[in-house]
């Protein structure tokens, strides 16, 4: 089993975390048009390439951001969102 | 004995003929060019072929034909999904698969064995209620059945599943079938190719000529092709080329695994899927156990293998099958599912003009093989899709129009 | 007769206890330490097993877990692998997939059909016509597959170990047994496994007679027994590499799953063998195979035979066999070079550039055909000799057990002096020693161990070792023009085979190994990939770097289910309460993984009347602990709370509850709650029980999002609570507290003393207008609950369970997410207008239902009433249709026995969603069942 690195736990087993999917940015919902707003709804960066996603400790509930390389599966770096 | 056989015996030479034309150079110029040579491309190549009278055609392969997916996958056959639209789709397929060996004049060892989805809760007893109900409704063979007939179509499956997930019931649909993968690739692509299809391998797409809002042409590894007409067909491989092409869609790439275990002699003679243990399992004519699990959970571009896989799916499938744990478990390997929201494909024209997707296949898009080679080919020709495919348009999502087929495809393949 | 030798120095065999067994029904004797194959080998049994395709007589070839046509099983297990099963008192087995014993299996005369039977062959026939497919298949899958599966064979609960250490090291030969000291040594832990039971690898069997390294054998074992940082798991093989140097070592009694920093691959090299006419008779083995047979097992191979020669092993071999007592009829030497000096073996006849043509003999071996060859394929048979003889040793070449390495991402290339693939890059964290890596003879393996072993701790000075010359010869097939020259045994594939996918344009590795399927039987290759890379090499005349070799997947030897299942763990939940469901006789179900009352008392039908009645005419109880139930405070959580969920909760008075719908940034309903204000800056939230993880995940997620100044709570698992509904409910809860429930009758909500104890006591009418909601810490819920038990009891109070719950809400119109919702259901479908605030900026999912609101709606969840209810009602999920077509579904029918008729809810067209308006229900057994849209909730019903 792969390990990941919670920024307050340390290496831990994958199956103690649950991937959240890519860390989007939200349009802004009043000015932004359908279109925009669809396209955050639903679409995704889908090439691989190192990508910043959300990921959950879920014994200890924490939240944080794991910059992973979707091809290697090799993590480059894990914070706190906003502590990049 | 079969007379093709006999001749192998007494021709002195070897008296099949190639599979495919393997012709050394690329040609600068066709009137459409095909992105991957899995079950798909070469379908919907046959299929412009014999349709529609285009032959002037190139399949490009980055590795071997039936390389991705098709060659990886556990090749259940059905059509019991959830949505009229689904329903009707697969079913146009099961109607092509049943004569495809034939077609194709290859054996695809298309096995009709009937396709058990297991219930162990109550709510899953309602999903299969509703299936039912709509393949009923849209002339397809599917009914609820209770724990007897599935004990008596499996009489060593223990109900009680260990007593930690008793079986409630399932739904049954006589049609599930399952066959031969790499045959399928190969069939395809050989009937195209005697209709002058040419098949290239250790092709791969590297970009796309795009100008003024319409496809001129690809660039590969060896060099480049200019063509009004692209589709892609690369399963896995598609937010490759979607990016290429300038094109965001939804879909995520998650591995799906599978394994199978060392041969024994037939004794398992259905398709037997459990949605809450998240396995299912079915015996290949080969003897080995084909087993098969849920997708895994995030993100990844890779055919790695995990423990994890193996362990959890051993654990659920002695839950059924107590008897099989000296069974040996000899290979497992993965495949990259072209995930969507909605678990329906994407098929059809694109915002560039004249070039088509055909994706979106995740881990069910092996028994579509037919179908959508043959939707396509005519969405490429006409360059207008089929009603068949309209469910599956990409601007479904920019519409809020998804197709709801998560019920049906979460486990089931 | 015996063919049992001497006792040899460092046999494995204990020759004190000797026990019997039996095989195909005759009795044979064993020593403590033999393997089936070589008990059997010992007492003159030749036919093991038989072939999978042609059912040809298999006897020993490897003895080293390749032998996959010498299977077994012993009404049990099947497929056991008889080369490396111990042996023990009265073990009664049999071979597998023959038709009549193994001696005299009539399926033998499939070989005479072999020139029907081409690769591929099913895939050329057998399909037309096309109903005749399922009798032919119907033989071809009783002919395939191998033992009998036995359905009454008990379920092995195997435990699982989780190791740690800072090198793994695989395999323990001489580089591998030195790699773990050196290490150790330095510092590190080690674990060293070996798939035998002792260690040695090559070092134990390849003794060349009098060439000594029986002492260092010993030498080593002793050091790495007396080191305390060396942990050694034998008779126990590495399954597979994954992600982070994780594998699993598997063992006769289970899985040991090691996490290593470093792992050291001193995997070795599996022999091949040469390829000619009749290459598999009994008596044709592997020369590490005569081996073993001999210093291990201390038995003789085979009284008169020939060492087939490409490389320097060969003469080793040829030396031991002469040790043995075996008669050496010749040495045919693939090559022109002399032997090495030291290793000539006395008065033997020696071919120097002859190969073997054709091997002779029926069920054993009974003589050779060897002729002069080119060293390509071509045997000229103008020279033929015949040299009778019943065995053959082949020393022809090696291939490297590289799977892990393969595994672990390592890029390897061919190396042509060597011939050999070797690694040419390695991944982080992973080193490669011994054959493995091309490196052959004792002293440079020892030092290859160490080289590997300095490198796994960052203390590398050590330069890599060439690979050894020519271990391999490059071409060990011979061509012959009636075949039965097998490359790959498991599947009985010839060379012409190969030929013929190249020809039908299977001519890249990938394809040929699918159409012939070489390389996918159960040894998985290991015998047979090689020979198949270089023939197709040959065939695309190309080097054999550029053919490369197929992907190599777990596993590395095949692993029992039992194992990698382990003991499976099945988590229930129970709410604190459990225990007194348990003893008033509750029936349970799951939801999630909690375990929840269904209904109380021996009959089903009965109870849930009996349980809505109470709730309608006295009063009801209810555990609904399993809730998700979260604190929330902090000057912004009602600002977190207006983001969050649909509704209004800034304005929301102290005191109060509201509906809380949730959906996705989609607009899609998620979950519904009750938020219950208790505080200007404390809100107490409550979710459904299945979505409750969920829930409580995006809600943390959402607050590091949006950053606001909030902390989260989740007392989902420490709090419990009930429902008590019904008429007499606030009598009830009155008589326990003291205050004013009628305050909060009309969506209130308190903290108060129930029956002594600290409770929230919330006004929620979900199954009945006047019910209340008890949240108490987990250790105090079951006082009051039973508090209430008691003070009911005098006017009809019953708890209830879930299937009446949803009667009754039911009743109350009310719906339940994702049992009345699907996946893509949204408000305006579900009738949830009114739960949307107007005027808010922001929720999850306002501005995508913005775009939905502007789309025609296409269903609509009305409820409805059946004026004609059939005996069997249709089932939840039956369709609503509209002329013929699907307009929708029913999502929840029952009968009511509080209204005395079938209700219902359900999606129908738009138009059709009017109260009073007709529509149609299709009935699972195909008739057409009357509804009528109704108001909800269903009058009457609100007690
Ligand atoms: C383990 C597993 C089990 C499954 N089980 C089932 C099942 O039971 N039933 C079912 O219906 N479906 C199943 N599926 C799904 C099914 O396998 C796929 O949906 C289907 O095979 C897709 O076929 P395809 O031809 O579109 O894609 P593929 O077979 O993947 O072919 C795409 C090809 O495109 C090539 N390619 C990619 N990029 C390029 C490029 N740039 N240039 C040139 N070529 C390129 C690839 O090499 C590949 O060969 C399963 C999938 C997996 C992984």
């Amino acid at each position: 089993m792969k390990l990941l690195k919670c920024p307050v736990n340390g290496l831990r087993p994958i199956d103690e975390f649950a991937y959240g999917g890519e860390l989007r940015e939200m349009p802004d919902p009043q000015s932004c048009s359908d279109g925009e707003w669809a396209d955050y709804v639903f679409n995704r960066t889908g090439a691989p390439g190192v990508k910043p996603e959300w990921w959950y400790h879920i014994p200890s509930g924490t939240w944080f951001v794991a910059e992973r390389n979707t091809v290697t599966d090799m993590v480059e770096r894990t914070y706190f969102r906003g502590e990049a | 004995m079969p007379y093709r056989l006999i001749k192998f015996a007494f021709s002195k030479q070897h008296p099949e003929a190639a599979f495919f034309r393997q012709p050394a150079q690329i040609r600068d110029s066709y009137d459409a060019v095909i992105i991957g040579g899995g079950g798909h491309g070469l379908a919907a190549a046959y299929y412009l072929a014999r349709d529609h009278g285009i032959t002037n055609v190139a399949v490009l392969e980055r590795g071997y034909l039936g390389g991705g997916n098709t060659g990886r996958n556990t090749t259940i056959i059905r059509s019991n999904y959830l949505t009229p639209e689904g329903v009707a789709f697969y079913d146009a397929s099961v109607k092509i698969w049943e004569n495809l060996s034939q077609e194709l004049d290859l054996n695809l060892f298309y096995s009709n064995r009937g396709h058990f989805t297991l219930a162990h809760t109550e709510s899953a007893m309602r999903t299969m209620r509703w299936r039912a109900e709509v393949n009923k409704q849209m002339g397809v063979k599917s009914e609820v059945l209770g724990p007897d007939d599935i004990q008596q179509a499996c009489p060593q499956i223990d109900l009680s599943c260990a007593g930690h997930a008793p079986i409630l019931g399932a739904l049954y649909h006589a049609p599930g079938s399952v066959a031969r993968h790499d045959g399928v690739a190969w069939g395809y692509g050989r009937a195209a190719s005697q209709m002058g299809v040419e098949i290239f391998q250790n092709t791969e797409v590297t970009g796309l000529d795009i100008r003024g809002g319409r496809i001129h042409g690809v660039q590969t590894n060896r060099g480049n092709i200019k063509t009004g007409k692209v589709l892609s067909a690369v399963a896995g491989f598609t937010p490759r080329i979607t990016q290429m092409a300038g094109i965001r869609t939804p879909i995520v790439i998650h591995p799906l695994q599978a394994c199978v275990t060392e041969p024994m002699k037939p004794w398992l003679n259905t398709i037997l899927v459990s949605g809450s243990l998240h396995v299912y399992v079915s015996q290949s004519s080969r003897g080995e156990l084909v087993m098969g699990a849920a997708l895994d959970p995030y993100e990844l571009h890779s055919t790695r293998s995990t423990l994890d896989f193996v362990e959890g799916l051993s654990s659920h499938i002695l839950d059924m099958f107590p008897f099989l744990s000296g069974i040996k478990v000899v290979r497992q390997w993965a495949g990259m599912a072209d995930m969507t929201p909605d678990f329906a494909p994407i098929m059809g024209r694109t915002p560039v003009a004249g070039f088509y997707l055909d994706a979106g296949w995740g881990t069910w898009g092996f028994k579509a093989t037919p179908i959508s080679g043959k939707t396509m080919a005519e969405t490429m020709a006409r360059d207008q899709e089929p009603e068949l495919i309209d469910a599956f348009r990409l601007s479904r999502f920019r519409e809020f129009e998804l197709t709801g087929e998560k019920g049906a495809a979460a486990v089931g393949h | 007769m015996s063919y049992r030798l001497p006792q040899q120095s460092g046999e494995w065999i204990d020759r004190n206890l000797t026990f019997s067994f039996s095989f195909e029904g005759k009795t044979y004797q064993a020593c403590n330490g033999d393997t089936v194959s070589s008990a059997l080998w010992a007492s003159g049994v030749r036919v093991l097993g038989r072939s999978f395709k042609y059912h040809r007589p298999r006897g020993v070839l490897s003895l080293a877990n390749h032998d996959i046509n010498v299977m077994l099983e012993n009404g049990i297990d099947i497929n056991l692998r008889a080369d490396v099963l111990p042996v023990t008192a009265g073990m009664k087995l049999d071979a597998v997939n023959t038709a009549g014993g193994v001696v005299k299996d009539y399926l033998s005369v499939l070989g005479w059909l072999a020139p029907f039977l081409p690769a591929g062959f099913y895939y050329k026939a057998f399909h037309r016509p096309r109903l005749l497919f399922p009798f032919w298949e119907n033989i071809i899958r009783r002919m395939a597959g191998l033992g009998v599966m036995n359905p009454k064979a008990p379920r092995l609960v195997s435990p699982k170990t989780n190791l740690h250490c800072d090198v793994l090291v695989v395999g323990g030969g001489p580089a591998g047994m030195n790699a773990a000291l050196v290490a150790a040594k330095q510092g590190a832990r080690v674990i060293l496994v070996d798939e035998n039971a002792r260690l040695g690898g090559t070092l134990g069997y390849d003794s060349s007679s009098g060439l000594g390294p029986g002492q260092q054998l010993e030498q080593l074992c002793e050091e790495i027994e007396a080191h305390a940082d060396i942990e050694v798991h034998l008779s126990s093989y590495a399954a597979g590499y994954y992600a982070d140097h994780l594998l699993p070592l598997i063992g006769p009694e289970g899985m040991a799953k090691v996490r290593t920093r470093q792992l050291i691959v001193a995997s070795g090299a599996y022999e091949q063998p040469a390829v000619f006419r009749n290459n598999d008779l009994p008596g044709i083995m592997l020369g590490s195979a005569a081996q073993r047979l001999i210093q291990r097992y201390a038995v003789k191979p085979f009284e008169r035979g020939v060492v087939l020669a490409g490389n320097e092993q060969a003469w080793r071999v040829a030396l031991d066999l002469l040790a043995a007592g075996v008669e050496l009829a010749a040495v045919i030497d693939l090559r022109m070079d002399p032997p090495p000096a030291g290793l000539i073996p006395p008065a033997v006849l020696v071919y120097s550039g002859y190969c073997i043509y054709e091997a002779v003999g029926s069920s054993g071996l009974e003589g050779v055909w060897a002729c002069p060859w080119d060293g390509q394929g071509n045997a000229d048979q103008s020279r033929a000799i015949y040299i009778p003889c019943d065995g053959i040793a082949m020393s022809v070449g090696w291939a490297p057990a590289s799977a892990l390495l393969y595994q672990a991402g390592a890029k390897m290339k061919y190396d042509e002096d060597c011939q050999q693939f070797v690694p040419d890059s390695l991944p982080p964290g992973v080193h490669a020693a011994g054959r493995v890596n091309g490196i052959y003879g004792l002293a440079d393996s020892l030092a290859d161990g160490e080289r590997a072993a300095l490198g796994a701790l960052g203390l590398s000075s050590v330069i890599n070792l060439l690979p050894a010359s020519q271990a391999s010869h490059p071409w060990p097939l011979v061509e012959h023009p009636k075949a039965k020259n097998f490359v790959d045994f498991d599947e009985d594939l010839q060379l012409k085979d190969f030929a013929t996918a190249a020809q039908e344009g299977f001519n890249n590795i990938e394809l040929m190994k699918r159409f012939t399927t070489v390389g996918m039987g159960p040894s998985q290759g290991k015998h047979s990939n090689m020979n198949a890379i270089r023939v197709l090499a040959r065939l695309r005349d190309e080097p054999i770097q550029r053919v490369g070799s197929t992907t190599a997947r777990p596993f590395f030897h095949p692993v029992p289910m039992g194992h990698l299942a382990g003991r499976s763990f099945h988590p229930v939940r129970h709410t604190p309460l459990h225990g007194w469901h348990q003893q008033h006789e509750a029936s349970f179900t799951y939801v999630g993984a909690w375990q929840r009352p269904a209904w109380y008392g021996p009959d089903k039908a009965t109870a849930i009347v009996n349980e809505v009645r109470a709730v309608r005419h006295a009063a009801g109880l209810i555990d609904v602990g399993t809730l998700g139930k979260f604190e929330l405070r902090g000057l912004e959580a009602g600002e977190f709370l207006e983001r969050f969920y649909t509704g209004h909760f800034l304005q929301q008075k102290i005191g109060t509850t509201r509906y809380a719908l949730l959906l996705d940034e989609s607009g899609v309903i998620t979950d519904d709650g009750v938020v219950a204000r208790l505080a200007e800056d404390f809100y107490y939230v409550t979710a459904s029980t299945s979505n409750a993880a969920a829930v409580y995940r995006e809600m943390t997620r959402c607050l590091q999002l949006w950053g606001l100044e909030v902390t989260i709570v989740n007392l989902t698992g420490s709090y419990a609570a009930f429902n008590i509904a019904g008429p007499l409910s606030r009598q009830l809860m009155e008589g326990l507290t003291t205050a004013d429930l009628k305050q909060i009758s009309n969506g209130g909500a308190i903290e108060t003393q129930v029956a002594g104890q600290q409770a929230r006591v919330m006004n929620v009418r979900f199954v009945s207008d006047l019910a209340y909601e008890v949240h108490a810490p987990a250790q105090s819920i079951l006082s009051i609950w039973q508090a209430l038990v008691e003070a009911g009891q005098s006017c009809g109070l019953k708890p209830f369970g879930i299937d009446a719950q949803r009667l009754l809400r039911l009743e109350m119109g009310h719906f339940i997410v994702g049992h009345d919702t699907d996946g893509l259901t949204h408000p305006f479908e579900a009738g949830l207008d009114w739960a949307l605030a107007k005027d808010k900026t922001f929720y999850i999912g306002q501005r995508s239902l913005k775009i939905k609101a502007n789309k025609p709606l296409t269903k609509k969840l009305v409820g409805f009433t059946l004026p004609h209810p059939p005996a069997n009602l249709p089932d939840e999920c039956t369709l609503v249709l509209e002329q013929g077509r699907i307009a929708g579904r029913v999502t929840s029918i029952a009968f009511s026995p509080t209204l005395g008729q079938v209700i219902g809810l359900a999606y129908v067209a738009p138009e059709a969603g009017i109260a009073g308006k007709r529509f149609v229900i299709r009935h699972q057994d195909g008739s057409d069942v009357a509804a009528i849209v109704s108001k909800l909730p269903f009058s009457g019903a609100a007690a």
